[in-house]
């Protein structure tokens, strides 16, 4: 028998636009509207099951499902990609059962669901960035029961964070926290960022784009709205601040993006790269050359770097 | 003898139910994410007695068998109550408290708006939302709004809005998390007074 559930003009008959039924779509959106109103805190919802294991971004796919409308474009990205297993995965579904239009291109669309990422390009006000979240409760390792965690967010009990913050500055000197990295939202409720590096955590604060977080296993959805105070926490003496790298991307050579650290061979060489892709690629389109780009003549620079 | 039908005179609700929604919502969350914002309502609706296009549309898009919504006696007439019964299906109750969604006008005695549920401290968002009905929704400097969603200030003009009124939303915004988030819909617009939002009355 011909499929054709892979023709997106008429594969998702089965389905309701964008997979969820009304009423879920209706009870998320309530969520949503609670979530904006009190940024930072986590809205319980009744999350459903989904056709993709937890952990696979079921939260941020019911919120973008209960977001998505007919006309918007979607990107989708994973660790910044738009080309790995789960960011093409989300995207096709979102194809197939909304028939959405998709792109790569961070500034073509008008939502972005993403995983552990922000992207580097600066979002705009017409923009939603739909964030999936695994663990939605920034104080779950130091408090499991959500009944306690419910009492300290109430009374605004954020000791034992700072606690956990400054025993990381005893045992190593700084605050080693690198990923997940907990911020105070408009000064009231501490959330979990997800866990997006703490290099992305200054781009929260005071974005222009609408923040929307969804946690499908924990089914929690919080937000921030735009232009709003994210503070990353952290003490006087030992103030925030994000990674660096000696190193600079070796296709596109930019200084200022997030890079991933590639191992290129059991000799110890290595090389960088950009983890937002589309920040990489639209930077070569426009001629910039890093080290390592096959445009480059070889041995032009040091071919991967020898980490010693 | 056949059985007279009793909803001969009721109005459609959307024309397509998914889309529809979508945009009103999309709307609401625009206006609730970036409070004193005007927005316009993206469709045509019909609207029952007693409720403008604008509260029809967001109850349509927002209401159903969970949410309790109150009506003012003076929004509550049967073709209102009916219209939302068919299209939402939600309870529709005499007290306040219980109230989800509460709509009023705005010439109405708001005094109700006390007895709205703001949830609780651990759980501030089993609170209620006021909706208020509006001849028409301005940007000007009568009120100035800071806050979350707020890139400097906005500002909002809501004719008549009652001295009571700002009284309690002052009230409402200390009480934060805790709260009631507000809707103001003329016939053709949408703005929100979020629960952080800071009010000044100009």
């Amino acid at each position: 028998m011909e499929h054709v559930a892979n023709n997106p003009a008429d594969g998702a008959q089965a389905y309701n636009f964008a997979y969820l039924d009304e009423q879920t779509k209706r009870m998320i959106r309530r969520a949503l509207l609670k979530a904006v109103a009190i940024p930072g805190y986590q809205v319980p919802f009744a999350g459903r099951e989904m056709p993709m294991p937890y952990g696979w971004g079921t939260g941020g796919v019911q919120v973008t499902a209960a977001v998505i409308g007919p006309n918007d474009t979607l990107k989708v990205i994973d660790q910044g990609a738009d080309d790995t297993t789960n960011a093409v995965s989300i995207r096709q579904f979102f194809a197939k059962t909304a028939n959405v239009a998709t792109t790569e291109k961070t500034a073509e669309a008008s939502i972005i669901q993403t995983r552990h990422r922000i992207p580097e390009k600066e979002l705009r006000e017409d923009q939603v960035l739909v964030y999936q979240v695994p663990i939605p409760e920034p104080l779950r390792f130091l408090e499991p029961r959500e009944t306690e965690t419910r009492k300290m967010h109430a009374l605004e009990e954020y000791g034992l964070m700072h606690v956990k913050l400054y025993e990381d500055i005893a045992r190593h000197g700084h605050i080693a926290t690198t990923y997940a990295y907990p911020v105070m939202v408009d000064d009231r409720y501490v959330m979990d960022p997800s866990p997006t590096p703490k290099f992305d955590n200054p781009k929260m604060n005071d974005m222009a784009a609408l923040q929307l977080f969804g946690a499908g296993r924990e089914k929690r959805i919080y937000a921030l709205p735009p232009y709003t105070k994210v503070k990353s926490l952290d003490f006087e003496d030992h103030p925030f601040d994000v990674q660096t790298w000696e190193d600079e991307c070796g296709m596109c050579g930019a200084r200022d993006s997030y890079l991933d650290e590639v191992i290129l061979d059991d000799k110890g060489n290595r090389m960088f790269v950009c983890s937002d892709t589309d920040y990489c690629t639209e930077r070569q389109e426009s001629g910039h050359r890093g080290p390592q780009h096959h445009d480059q003549p070889l041995g032009s620079s040091q071919s991967g770097k020898a980490a010693e | 003898m056949t059985v007279q039908p009793q909803t001969t005179e009721l109005l459609p609700g959307f024309e397509h139910a998914a889309f529809d929604s979508n945009a009103v919502f999309r709307v609401l969350l625009d206006a609730m994410s970036r409070p004193g914002r005007i927005y316009e309502l993206p469709l045509e609706m019909a609207s029952p007695d007693g409720l403008n296009a604008t509260i029809t549309a967001t109850l349509l898009a927002m209401a159903d068998m969970d949410t309790t919504i109150w009506l003012s006696p003076s929004c509550a007439g049967k073709a209102a109550t009916d219209h939302l019964k068919f299209h939402c299906g939600c309870p529709i109750s005499t007290d306040v408290k219980q109230a989800d969604f509460a709509v009023a006008r705005i010439d109405d005695d708001l005094s109700f708006i006390t007895d709205l549920s703001v949830g609780n401290a651990e759980y501030p968002d089993q609170s209620a939302t006021l909706i208020i009905m509006v001849d028409d929704i301005a940007n000007a400097p009568s009120m100035t709004l800071k806050g979350p969603g707020i890139k400097d200030t906005h500002h909002l003009e809501i004719k008549n809005l009652p001295e009571s009124f700002h009284a309690w939303r002052a009230e409402n915004h200390h009480m934060f998390p805790c709260g009631v988030d507000v809707i103001f819909a003329s016939p053709t617009k949408i703005a929100a007074l979020s629960r952080t939002t800071k009010v000044e009355v100009n």
